[in-house]
Order: C-alpha cells, then structure tokens, then sequence
C-alpha cells in the first residue's frame, strides 16, 4: 500500500482521501481511527488558549462549578460545563465514570475494585480516578460496544 | 436505587451463610447439649435482616473517599454487634455466665463483617477483571 502525503495551500481545507479496492472493515476503522484523531477542544491556562486533541485527553473533571482538562502531564481550564463535554463525546471513546468525571477509555490500563462496589481505573500516567457503582452498568455496556 | 438494593440483597446472603457456620462454631463451643426445633432455621433469618439494617440507616447519595468509607463500614459494623446483642440478650437478667457468650457473639459479627466485605471484593475483583478484558477489546478494536 502506498502512502501519499500531498501539501496543500490555504484556504484550501485539509482532507485525507483513501484509495481503496472496497470499503471492508480495515478501511472503516482506519476511518475510525482517523475520526479519533482528528477532534480537540479549547483548554485555557494562565489566560491563554490552547487546542487540545481529544486523543491526548487523559479526563475531565468538574471541581466547584469549574471543568478541569487532564492531559498525562498538564492541566487546563475549560469554559464548558461536565454535560456538555458529556453530550460531546458520547460517541467516542469518553465515558462518564462518576458524578464530577469524564475518562478517555484509550488511556485507562487497567479496572481494580475499590471499596463500596466501586471501582478504580489506573490510566497510563499512573494516576488513579473512581468509577461510581450509578456508572458501572453504562460503562460495561460501552466497552461491549 | 436498583443497584442498591442488589447489593444489600447479596450482602444478606452472604450474611446468612456465614451466620449459620457462626452458629454451629459458637452452639459447639458454648451449648454442645443444646437441642432445637424447627424455629432455629428462623434465627439466622432474622440475624442477616438486622445485619443489613444499619448499611439502610448509614446511607449516603455523596461519593465518598476511601477513608470516609472505611469510617462507614466501622459504624455499621459497631452498630450490627449494637443490635444484635439487644436483640439476644435485652429483657433477659445480667449474670456473668452471660458475657463469654456476648464476647463471642460479637467477635463472631466482626468476622463475619469482615469475611462478607471480603466475598464482596472478591465478586468486584472477577468483575474487575472481566471489565478489563473487555477494556483491552475496546482499545484494541479503536486502533487496529
């Protein structure tokens, strides 16, 4: 398979085009995972704003009526509020895990239970986030797919 | 609300299991000669419904932090020895021939607290893993 990458000019909009025999599952989740890829959201920090892609999105938290963005190192500041994110990413790989938080499923590396049913999700930079018992049932239905 | 009531309808059973093992240690220990009817089958019953009493009082809707919880589950089970020793003994007269039987009655509700919160973690461990099994599916199928 051959790889084209052609630069273009502005305005022109970017575009990816694939040349394909037929549309088979490879090429739908090439599709896919380019759809993962290609969204982000404000972030602001320290009064400047940033774009940030969904795909470097650790989670979402909402502390005292402010909507934190967690990346595996930074953290920003967003003017949308918990729900909104919600309704956003609903069709990708976001779930909502307890009352105040969003997690991206890409980065979570493993499920262990906490006290209380309920559950702990240790994500790749090594922090920790709890899955409440309300949340379990939605988040099992989500990663049957 | 669904999921609550799953949970303490699990945590009876588990209850009344152990109760029962609770029961034929502490009758061999202390009442070996001890005979029974039919109504013995009730007490355990019984016991596992005021086990589950206090985890229905000490509710809360907020999420609370692992040291918050552990608070909790201290009370309750404070409060199931509480209980189930004025349920046995209340209404019947003091005498010292009495207080090895409420020692063992309530070191028998902190093991069998103790060994239900244990079975408990145990099922979320499977249900732990499973949910891992399927996470790892779910990555996979979104970069492959």
């Amino acid at each position: 398979m051959n790889i084209k990458i052609k630069l273009i000019q502005e305005p022109e909009t970017e575009y990816i085009e694939i040349g394909c025999y037929k549309r088979d599952e490879k090429v739908n989740e090439l599709v896919k995972l380019l759809k993962l890829h290609q969204g982000s959201i404000e972030g602001f920090k320290e009064e400047k704003q940033y774009r940030i892609p969904l795909s470097d999105l650790y989670y979402i938290e909402a502390v005292d009526e402010k909507t934190f963005l967690y990346l595996e190192k930074d953290c920003f500041e967003s003017k949308r509020r918990l729900y909104e994110f919600e309704e956003l990413l609903s069709d990708r790989s976001f779930a909502r895990i307890s009352k105040s938080v969003i997690v991206n499923m890409m980065k979570i590396t493993a499920i262990k239970p906490a006290l209380n049913g309920r559950f702990l999700c240790q994500l790749k930079n090594g922090e920790k986030v709890i899955i409440s018992r309300k949340y379990v049932p939605d988040i099992k239905e989500k990663l049957k797919g | 609300m669904k999921d609550r009531f799953r949970e303490i309808v699990s945590s009876f059973f588990i209850s009344v299991t152990l109760i029962n093992v609770a029961m034929l240690i502490l009758g061999f220990l202390f009442r070996p000669e001890q005979k029974f009817g039919y109504e013995v089958f009730l007490y355990p019953l019984l016991y596992g419904v005021i086990g589950v009493i206090p985890s229905l009082i000490i509710t809360t809707k907020k999420e609370l932090s692992v040291s918050q919880v552990i608070i909790r589950k201290v009370l309750q089970c404070v409060l199931i020895a509480v209980l189930l020793l004025a349920f046995m003994f209340a209404g019947q007269p003091f005498s010292s021939e009495k207080i090895p039987s409420a020692i063992g009655v309530a070191i028998s509700v902190i093991i069998i607290f103790v060994l239900v919160n244990v079975i408990e973690w145990l099922l979320d461990l499977r249900t732990a893993k499973n949910m891992t099994k399927d996470l790892i599916k779910f990555q996979e199928s979104t970069y492959n």
